[in-house]
């Protein structure tokens, strides 16, 4: 809520509660309900752990798949925001394309006209206040305990229980209310009235924030018959309108595809609600026949009203629905994106902070990102491209064509490909271990490795073009080819670690087959040193040389390992589970080293 | 001795340590399994190779192969018998 608003409110609410009694009971009935929905949205949180990001990668690639996924979730949650922040961020981190996002929206906005149907159908008939009071033991007794399931299983009962609390209290306080005020008298009936009404609806929702609460509001207001049917339609109408406040205020901060999809929240409620308001008559008639054909009383309007919440959302996702390309069209064009920065985070939102695994996912992706800048940079400084390692060239003969290029900035191109990418992930997963979600995550803690190791790598690289570089004007034949095989034992892992990258969903032991290349590098390096000691035994190098070639064997040979442990964790991802196991499985450093001594010694 | 089965099966239902302890040791031995046939194949590429190179990196593959099944052997060991000492 905006700070000037909240100004003119407080003082409004605290003359309320001084003019009557009745009044601070039913505000303190909104507060209760408002807080059981928070702890409600925060006990599904920490339930999911990452259950609902699972479904939700799974199940959006049709636009009827998203529909049904933002139907059920937010109906089972009773939360369209907790589903509507979670959209942003999965959009914003580019795991959803807009249709599947607005498609989750439109479903979302259906699924919470189930929350009308559950006050007015189970809150209203039945005496809600007495499962309450054993909810909210269970609930805290629950939310004690340091099982995360069994803390999340508290937090809903805690929520549940202040839901119900909530409406009992407003249900009481506005029966008493009767006796003194009838909010009937105000009622207006014709045009003026629907229009004020959808303006109170909507102020009302602007305030509270949540139509939900403006919802049960409308239905105990109506069951106690303070205000009339008409009004009370007019209220809900006002009430879907006011909701997209939230969206529109929570998008300020966002990213273009958060805009776009607040745009695409907007419209869709502006519209229904427009439509609501023309053809009010005929959903009035329809409401009635629907009921009738569902045996519901004529008087009964609690339930009346329900009805038309669902109907009314309903024709808004039929009539929206065909033209989903059109909207996604339009939603571009208003906002459009600025051209892509290659050298700006690509997948850091911090609408994701708080969802454990979209963080996780989020900070991977871009990690991958800086470490193809990375990889562009380790193949400039030995003079290559990124292509010269998918056309099937020999890298032998590449190394040894490129003797009069033009020497690579590695510094330059550090400051440009990789520091703001850096920064901004370390940003990020600083900001998001402060959320106590993610404290216990080790998945960012194996991220943070990794964009340390590639840093590391790059890093090395520069050591060791110094002397690369001199080796290219070298006269010694034996310095010029150690070097050169230096940077093809490079550039040759580049391209194993890219094959193996290319060919992960195959790989039944990912993990377990990447033992394969350390062993290779642990060989490598005992080759090398072999080679050094031989040349500088036969005098083909002066020792000042061979001393240059073991440190510069020594930068290889942590880049290479740093290159694996970066690969490691970026690209070895699916199936948490059987990597867990595997990596109890793979072999140490010391462990390596053994086996490769045992074969050479065979 | 009926009621004790029943019971058992209640008490495994309610446990989820257990179910997480049972479902680690079937993917362990799917792991193990997997990597049984990898070291055969291994072991077929090793006879058919004549160049030397090649058949001492294969031959190094194969003796990791073997030290991880080895690892894994130990661990499913472990979960055995900690499984025998709960029940």
């Amino acid at each position: 809520m905006p700070k000037t608003l909240l100004f003119v409110v407080v003082p409004l609410l605290s003359y309320g509660f001084w003019l009557s009694d009745e009044f601070k009971g039913i505000a303190a009935g909104i507060a209760i309900f408002i807080f059981g929905m928070l702890s409600l949205e925060q006990g599904f949180k920490a339930f999911t752990g990452g259950m609902l990001e699972r479904i939700l990668q799974k199940t959006t690639d049709t636009i009827w798949k998203s529909l049904s996924f933002g139907i059920v979730s937010t109906t089972l949650m009773q939360s369209s925001t907790l589903v509507s922040i979670i959209t942003i961020s999965f959009l914003s981190a580019g795991l959803l394309d807009l249709a599947a996002g607005i498609g989750i929206i439109f479903g979302a906005n259906l699924g919470s006209t189930t929350g009308a149907w559950l006050i007015a159908g189970l809150g209203l008939k039945v005496k809600i206040s007495t499962y309450a009071m054993p909810m909210l033991v269970f609930g805290v007794l629950c939310s004690f305990q340091n099982d995360k399931q069994l803390k999340g299983i508290g937090y809903i009962l805690t929520g549940l229980g202040f839901l119900f609390l909530g409406i009992h209290f407003m249900k009481e306080s506005f029966e008493t209310f009767e006796n003194t005020v009838k909010l009937a008298d105000y009622a207006m009936p014709g045009l003026k009235g629907l229009l004020i009404y959808t303006l109170i609806g909507i102020i009302a929702t602007m305030i509270m924030q949540s139509s939900h609460a403006t919802l049960v509001l409308i239905i105990t207001a109506l069951s106690v018959h303070q205000i009339t049917y008409d009004n009370a339609l007019a209220l809900a109408i006002g009430s879907n309108i006011g909701t997209t406040f939230t969206a529109i205020i929570g998008s300020l901060s966002a990213n273009v595809q958060g805009k776009r999809l607040a745009g695409a929240h907007l419209l869709f409620n502006l519209l229904t609600g427009i439509i609501a308001l023309i053809f009010i008559r005929e959903f009035i008639i329809a409401v009635d026949r629907i009921d009738a054909a569902l045996g519901i009383a004529v008087t009964d309007n609690t339930l009346k009203l329900a009805t038309f919440h669902s109907l009314f959302n309903l024709v808004g996702v039929a009539v929206m629905l065909p033209f989903m390309n059109h909207l996604v069209a339009l939603l571009e064009k208003i906002f459009a994106e600025k051209r892509p920065n290659l050298f700006r985070p690509k997948y850091l939102n911090p609408s994701a902070i708080g969802f454990p695994e979209t963080v996780a996912e989020s900070v991977r992706l871009e990690t991958i990102h800086l470490y193809d800048h990375g990889i562009h940079i380790i193949l400039h400084a030995f003079g290559l491209r990124k292509r010269s390692l998918s056309d099937q060239s020999d890298l032998k003969q590449l190394i040894k064509q490129n003797n009069d290029l033009v020497e690579y900035d590695i510094d330059a191109g550090y400051e440009k490909r990789i520091k703001g990418i850096y920064s901004a992930i370390i940003a990020f997963i600083g900001q998001a271990n402060s959320a106590w979600e993610m404290k216990q995550s080790p998945n960012l803690a194996l991220l943070r490795d990794a964009n340390r190791t590639l840093v590391e790598a790059i890093k090395d690289t520069k050591h060791l073009q110094k002397n690369w570089a001199r080796s290219r004007t070298s006269k010694n034949q034996a310095t010029i080819d150690e070097y050169k095989k230096i940077a093809y034992q490079i550039v040759s892992l580049i391209q194993q670690i890219e094959q193996f990258r290319r060919e992960i969903a195959e790989n039944e032991l990912p993990l377990l087959s990447l033992d394969v290349l350390k062993a290779m590098i642990e060989d490598e390096d005992m080759r090398m040193n072999r080679s050094i000691d031989t040349l500088i035994r036969e005098r083909k190098i002066t020792p000042e040389t061979g001393s240059s070639l073991i440190n510069d064997s020594t930068y290889m040979y942590n880049i290479k390992k740093n290159l694996i442990k970066t690969a490691e964790t970026l690209f070895v991802h699916d199936n948490a589970n059987a990597i867990r196991i595997e990596r109890q499985l793979t072999l140490n450093e010391a462990e390596i080293r053994g086996v490769v001594q045992a074969v050479d010694a065979q | 001795m009926k009621k004790e089965k029943l019971l058992h099966k209640l008490q495994f239902f309610f446990d989820p340590a257990r179910k997480r302890k049972k479902r680690h040791r079937e993917e362990l031995k799917k792991i193990l399994r997997n990597l049984k046939k990898k070291e055969r194949k291994i072991t077929d590429k090793i006879e058919q190779a004549d160049d030397e190179c090649l058949k001492k990196l294969y031959q190094t593959e194969l003796e990791i192969i073997r030290l991880q099944r080895k690892k894994g052997i130990d661990v499913l060991q472990q979960l055995r018998e900690n499984k025998d000492s709960t029940d």
